[in-house]
C-alpha cells in the first residue's frame, strides 16, 4: 500500500533531482588545473555549491530579488567583488584559501562570472 | 587576523622555517599573509582567534609532504593537516593548538582505480564530487557514499569516522590500506602495501602481523597520503520506506524494532531516525516560523510539521541490492512494523539504469543540507554533539528526554536523531547557531558542556567532536585512570617526539605541548 510521500521528502528530491550531474570538472592534479578556462575552473572549484542544487544557489534565491540564485546567471557581478567574496566569505559562505583556489585561477573565475576580458 | 606563533617559537624562527618550507613545495604555495591566515579559520567557530594559524603550506605530492615533515622537524615547527579543510561543526581547516601550520593536502588530487574490483586509492585532496566525476565520466558500475556535506575530502572524511546514506556508509570500515609519512618523514604502507609492489593492496585489510589502520584515524601518528577504498558495486534497485512518526515517544519502539534489523542484517544501511527540524533548517528561516528568543513553542512546531506534511520523527529505510531480495525484504520489514503501527511506508523503487536518482542516497554529491546553517540569519553555523548509546528504545527515549529538556532550557531549537548502527546507537545533535548573537552563543557553549556531563553520567562518550571540545571529551574516556590517553600519549612520544603533528588532535598532546591541555 502506498502512501503520499511527504511533501518535505518530495521538495528535497526535487531539489536535488536539479543537479546537473555531472559538474563534468577536470578531476585532475593541479598541473592538469593550471591551463583551465574561467568557466572550467568555475564547474571544478565552485560548482558544488553555486550550481543548481548548491547550498549557495538555494540561499542566494531566498534574498530579495534572487532569482535562481545562480552566479553564472547574473550581470551585476564585478570581478573585484567576486574575488574579495571569495577570500573574505560571506554569510554561509566560507573563506576560500589560495591553497585550494590560486590568485591565478581566482582571477579567471572572477572574470568569467563578471563577464570580463582577462587582464 | 594578527599573528599568533606557535607557542614557544619567536616570528624569525617561525620565518626560518616557512622560508625552507617555500624550498620544498614552491614558495607560491607558502602562504601566510594575514588575509591567508584568515581563510584557514573555522567558519563555524564559537572563538575562531582561539584556534588561529600563523600561516599555511601546500604540497603537491606524497614526497614533497614527506620533506615538508622532515624540515618542520629540524625546524620545532607544529603542523595541522588537513585533507580539503571542509569538517564544517568539527574546526574545519582551523588547528586545534594556535599557531600551528596548516599542512594543506587539498592539492593532491590522484585518482587510482580498479575497476574489477571496486576499488580507489585516493589522495587527500581528492572530493567527493571529484571521485563522483571520475566515475561517472568513465561510466564506472560502482557508487560512492557520500556525506550530506559533499564538498570535503573523501581521504578526510573516512579518518573522521564520518559517515553516509548507504550500506557503505561506514566509511572508516570501508578504508584498505593507507599509505603515511610518519612523524619523522618516513613512508609506510599499511596492510598488504606492506610488501612492496603488493596487488593485493587494496582487496585484503589486514596484511601480516598488527594491522595498523584505525591507528591513523582521528589521530596525529602520520600523515595520511594515500587511501584505498571499497565502494559499493551499482546495485540492480534502491527502495526507500519511509515512514513519519507522531509523538516523540515513538522513538522508542522505532528503535526496538529496527535493531534486531540492523543486528541480523535485514537492513544494511543505518536509518537515522530524524526530528522535525532536519528538514525545515535546510528549507526555511526560523524568521518564517518564529520572532521571539527561546525554544520553538509547541504550536509552531505543530505548523512547521504540518506545511511539510512530517512526523516529529521521520524515518527512512533504504536496501540496496537485487529485486528479488530486496522485494523479499520488503515483506519482512512490513510484517514487523505491523505488530506495532498500522500507518504504511511511502515506498519508492529506482532500478539503476533505468530511472535516475540524483540524490545522496544513491552516492550522488550535494552541499545543500549545508544551508541549514542559515536557521538563525546572521553567519550561521553549527556544532553537533554525537554520543554513542546502545541500540534500545528505552535508553534512546530517555536518552532523547533528557537531551529535549536541555535544547528548551538553553532557548536552543531541538534538532536530532539516532542513526542505528549494527549493535549502536549514534545521536547526533545539531546545535544551530547565529555567531552574530553573543548570548546565543554563550549559551551554545554551556549547553554543549552540559550535554557532556549528561551523557557521561550515562557512560555514553562521544564518536567525533569540534577542536574546542576535544580535550573534553577525550577526559570522559577515562578508564583505568585514562589509561587510553597515556598509552595514546606515549605512542605519539616514540612517534613524534618534537611534537609536530597535529598536537592536541582527539586530545592526544605531545611531550612538548602537553601543558596546552584544555
Amino acid at each position: 500500500m502506498r502512501r503520499r510521500r511527504s511533501a518535505l521528502a518530495a521538495f528535497v528530491l526535487t531539489l536535488a533531482a536539479t543537479i546537473t550531474m555531472p559538474r563534468h570538472a577536470v578531476a585532475g592534479t593541479t598541473a592538469e588545473e593550471a591551463s583551465l578556462t574561467g568557466a572550467q575552473l568555475f564547474a571544478a572549484k565552485c560548482g558544488m555549491c553555486h550550481r543548481a542544487g548548491g547550498m549557495g544557489t538555494g540561499l542566494l534565491a531566498r534574498r530579495p530579488n534572487g532569482g535562481t540564485g545562480l552566479l553564472e546567471e547574473r550581470g551585476d557581478l564585478q570581478s573585484a567583488f567576486v574575488i574579495a567574496v571569495v577570500r573574505n566569505g560571506t554569510g554561509n559562505m566560507p573563506r576560500i584559501a589560495r591553497g585550494e583556489v590560486t590568485d591565478s585561477q581566482l582571477s579567471r573565475i572572477a572574470a568569467y562570472l563578471a563577464r570580463e576580458p582577462l587582464r | 587576523m594578527r599573528l599568533h606563533l606557535p607557542p614557544g617559537m619567536s616570528a624569525a624562527q617561525l620565518d626560518r622555517a616557512l622560508k625552507a618550507m617555500g624550498q620544498i613545495v614552491g614558495d607560491d604555495y607558502v602562504f601566510a599573509t594575514d588575509l591567508d591566515r584568515d581563510t584557514y579559520l573555522d567558519h563555524f567557530a564559537v572563538n575562531a582567534e582561539a584556534h588561529a594559524p600563523s600561516g599555511a603550506i601546500a604540497p603537491a605530492t606524497a614526497e614533497e609532504v614527506a620533506a615538508v615533515v622532515r624540515a618542520a622537524n629540524a625546524h620545532k615547527l607544529p603542523l595541522w593537516p588537513i585533507s580539503r579543510g571542509k569538517n564544517f561543526g568539527y574546526g574545519g581547516s582551523a588547528p586545534r593548538l594556535r599557531g600551528s601550520v596548516v599542512l594543506d593536502l587539498s592539492r593532491m588530487k590522484k585518482i587510482e582505480f580498479d575497476a574489477e574490483n571496486g576499488t580507489a586509492l585516493v589522495e587527500p585532496g581528492v572530493g567527493f564530487y571529484d571521485l563522483y566525476d571520475y566515475v561517472q565520466q568513465r561510466q564506472l558500475p560502482y557508487w560512492l557514499s557520500v556525506p550530506g556535506n559533499s564538498w570535503g575530502s573523501v581521504v578526510g572524511n573516512a579518518l573522521d569516522r564520518g559517515v553516509g546514506y548507504t550500506t557503505y556508509g561506514d566509511h572508516t570500515s570501508k578504508i584498505c590500506g593507507m599509505e603515511v609519512v610518519l612523524p619523522n618523514g618516513e613512508f609506510l604502507r599499511t596492510g598488504m602495501g606492506a610488501m612492496t609492489g603488493s596487488n593485493t593492496w587494496q582487496l585484503y585489510r589486514y596484511g601480516f602481523g598488527p594491522s595498523w589502520d584505525q591507528m591513523f584515524v582521528q589521530s596525529n601518528f602520520g600523515v595520511v597520503t594515500k587511501m584505498g577504498l571499497w565502494l559499493m558495486p551499482a546495485p540492480e534497485q534502491m527502495i526507500s520506506l519511509a515512514m513519519e512518526l507522531d509523538q516523540p515517544d515513538d522513538l522508542g519502539w522505532v528503535v526496538d524494532l529496527v535493531a534486531p534489523m540492523r543486528r541480523d542484517g535485514l537492513v544494511q544501511q543505518s536509518p537515522s531516525i530524524g526530528s522535525w527540524l532536519r528538514g525545515a533548517a535546510v528549507l526555511t528561516t526560523r524568521k518564517e516560523w518564529y520572532d521571539k528568543p527561546g525554544a520553538l513553542p509547541d504550536d509552531v512546531i505543530a505548523a512547521i510539521r504540518k506545511r511539510f506534511n512530517i512526523g516529529w520523527w521521520s524515518i527512512d529505510l533504504r536496501l540496496y541490492g537485487y529485486e528479488e531480495i530486496n522485494e523479499a525484504t520488503v515483506r519482512v520489514i512490513q510484517k514487523q512494523f505491523a505488530r506495532r503501527t498500522q500507518q504504511p511506508f511511502t515506498i519508492v523503487r529506482t532500478t539503476t539504469g533505468e530511472k535516475p536518482d540524483s540524490t545522496p542516497f544513491s552516492g550522488v554529491p550535494s552541499t545543500f543540507p549545508l544551508q541549514n546553517a542559515a536557521w538563525h540569519g546572521g553567519r550561521g553555523g553549527h556544532v553537533g554533539y554525537s554520543p554513542v548509546l546502545p541500540a534500545t528504545g528505552s535508553l534512546a527515549l530517555a536518552q532523547f528526554k533528557r537531551t529535549y529538556d536541555r535544547y528548551r532550557e538553553f532557548g536552543m531549537d531541538y534538532h536530532g536523531s539516532f542513526a542505528m548502527g549494527e549493535r549502536s546507537i549514534t545521536n547526533v545533535n545539531q546545535i544551530l547557531f547565529n555567531k552574530d548573537d553573543a548570548d546565543m552563543m554563550s549559551r551554545v557553549d554551556r549547553m554543549f558542556r552540559a550535554l557532556v556531563a549528561d551523557a557521561t553520567a550515562q557512560r555514553y562518550g562521544e564518536y567525533r567532536t569540534h577542536i574546542d571540545y576535544m580535550d573534553l571529551v577525550a577526559a570522559t574516556y577515562d578508564f583505568n585512570e585514562h589509561a587510553l590517553r597515556r598509552a595514546n600519549e606515549r605512542i605519539k612520544d616514540a612517534l613524534d617526539p618534537n611534537g609536530i603533528i597535529a598536537p592536541g588532535k582527539s586530545g592526544i598532546w605531545p611531550k612538548r605541548y602537553r601543558g596546552e591541555r584544555a
